[in-house]
């Protein structure tokens, strides 16, 4: 794999959105390839913020954002698309077409891939058809494939989302709040497909959570924001209830994590 | 224990002022159209025997029908079919949250405003004297009625669409072109079928109209009826108009059931 591929650099880089609400302030960070990072932060801190200025969703209002090295470029053209092809993004509310088959939804990955004609007239490769199909064996629904998404659970919805993503065969995943919908059971599924996914194909992955047992058990790296700072940034295996404290500005309650046994301790 | 609130009590006065100046209104525009009911009155007997006249319908009159009334479907068709394909990209770039930009978006705003404002009649004497009177002009003038009443209707659910598909397709690296395929037509589809399926029921009436003034069809027929004075055919024509149009808005609305 190439030792390039999924870096992600933030240089002095603030947003402020055009009603003066400060969504990013003064970011600089750096994610190495590979790296599996959950960002942290009470509701409005910038979570999301800070994953759509990485396919260019938001626009920086100062600093830079780079990928492998290439700043995102901050108008609509080619040059982002270029960017976004190598970026998946997974959603909250997962975003399919529901009244489409599930391999309808996951060729929209290819999209960015295929002459503009070829999907405008559903005449895909074969080759993006076997990269759809790679990508749905590759979460376990290959069975759906013929299904329409509106008949799938929320969990096989969310699973859709990813292979979706995983068609893009990207060097960066970013997953905001994907569990936010489904159930603890599905949720602790879905978490355990994206870090099986990380560590199998090596892309590098940024999910929003907003549990702080879910960031902790599940996350290599933790970074917590506070009002569009960077206010936490270390390693998921040492981080203490203090550290959660100093990113929300509160205690802690029940509402914060998902296994509620986890409270109190 | 919960306890349901009081029903309010009727606004009767606004209800008695909303229904005075209802009939206000009707008197006083039927004054300005010179409307009065002793005159009605006066020329009942004359409506007495039009209406003698025009009974029995005749039923032999019927196999004649059949062409014309093929002729005023296939303009209906053709219009909605020729309109509804243009009105596409027009309704697309006029609904704000896809258009291409505010100019694109306020011309095209302005292009549909024109279209609407002006009636039928007249796109069928602008293109009669482009291509002659006869089908083809209806059904060019059908084409850009129904281009008027898709783009409008449907430019406006557009707007409603829940914009998170449209952007996930971006994400995915798509263009605006695909954003719209992929993202935003699947959730306006239903809408745009069902606005098509009315703009032909609206087509086939105005097909009619439009043969009273020599686009083809069962209009013409029905006028060259009514001039030789055939009172019983005209009612035939009626009739059969008033059968063919009630099938086709059940066959429509049962298309649109399906697809709900
Ligand atoms: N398009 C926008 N216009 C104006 N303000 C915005 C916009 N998007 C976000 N904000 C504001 O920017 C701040 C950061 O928002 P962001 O969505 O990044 O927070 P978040 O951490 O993802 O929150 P949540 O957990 O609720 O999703 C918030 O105060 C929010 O209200
Ligand atoms: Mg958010």
């Amino acid at each position: 794999m190439n030792k390039n591929q999924g870096s992600i650099r933030f240089t002095d880089a603030s947003v402020v959105y055009p009603n003066g609400t400060v969504g990013m302030k003064d970011l600089n960070l750096e994610i190495r390839p590979g790296e599996f990072v959950v960002i942290v932060g009470s509701s409005g801190a910038g979570k999301s913020t800070l994953l759509r200025a990485i396919n260019g969703l938001n626009r920086m209002t100062s600093g830079t954002v780079e990928v492998d090295g290439t700043k995102v470029p901050q108008k609509d053209g080619r040059e982002l698309r270029v960017l976004r092809k190598r970026v998946g993004m997974i959603f909250q509310d997962f975003r399919l077409v529901k009244r489409l088959t599930v391999m309808s939804n996951v060729l929209i990955g290819r999209l960015a891939h295929v002459p503009g004609w070829r999907a405008m007239f559903n005449l895909w490769p074969a080759h993006d058809r076997e990269v759809a199909m790679k990508a749905l064996e590759r979460v376990g629904i290959t069975e759906k494939a013929w299904v329409k998404a509106a008949q799938l659970s929320g969990g096989q919805q969310q699973r859709v989302g990813i292979a979706r993503a995983l068609a893009q065969e990207p060097a960066i995943i970013l997953a905001d709040e994907p569990v936010a919908s489904l159930d603890p059971v599905t949720t602790h599924q879905i978490m355990k497909d994206l870090v099986r996914i990380n560590r199998e194909l090596g892309i590098t992955t940024l999910v929003n959570l907003h549990f702080l047992d879910l960031a902790k058990q599940y996350g290599q790296r933790i970074i917590g924001l506070r009002f569009g700072e960077l206010v936490y940034d270390g390693s998921a295996a040492n981080v203490t209830d203090e550290d959660f404290r100093d990113i929300y500005g509160r205690d802690f309650t029940e509402d914060d994590v998902l296994d509620e046994d986890a409270v109190g301790g | 224990m919960n306890v349901a609130p009081p029903r309010p009590a009727r606004n009767w006065p606004l209800l008695l002022g909303t229904l005075g100046f209802l009939v206000g209104m009707t008197w006083w525009s039927g004054h300005g159209i010179g409307f009065s009911l002793t005159e009605l009155l006066c020329n009942l007997p004359g409506g007495q025997r039009l209406l003698q006249e025009s009974w029995p319908p005749d039923f032999a009159f019927l196999p004649r029908l059949y062409a014309p009334f093929m002729e005023t479907i296939y303009i209906a068709i053709i219009g909605t079919v020729v309109g509804g394909i243009l009105a596409i990209p027009i309704a697309v770039l006029a609904a704000r949250n896809l258009t291409l930009g505010p100019i694109v978006w306020f011309a095209d705003r302005n292009f549909m405003n024109i279209l609407r404002t002006l009636p039928d009649l007249f796109w069928a004497m602008m293109f009669a004297t482009a291509v002659g009177f006869g089908p083809v002009a209806g059904a060019l003038a059908l084409s850009v009625f129904t281009i008027a009443v898709i783009s409008k209707l449907w430019s406006e659910s557009l707007e409603a669409i829940d914009m998170g598909m449209p952007e996930a397709v971006r994400a995915a690296g798509g263009t605006w072109l695909q954003m719209i395929q992929f993202g935003a037509i699947p959730q306006g589809l239903q809408h745009y079928v069902s606005y098509a399926l009315y703009a032909f029921e609206l087509n086939v009436r105005a097909s009619m109209v439009l043969g009273l003034v020599g686009a083809g069809g069962i209009g013409m027929i029905l006028e060259t009826q009514r001039a030789n004075f055939e009172y019983e055919r005209v009612t035939m024509i009626i009739l059969a108009v008033l059968v063919a149009v009630l099938v086709i808005e059940q066959i429509s609305e049962s298309i649109r059931k399906r697809l709900a």
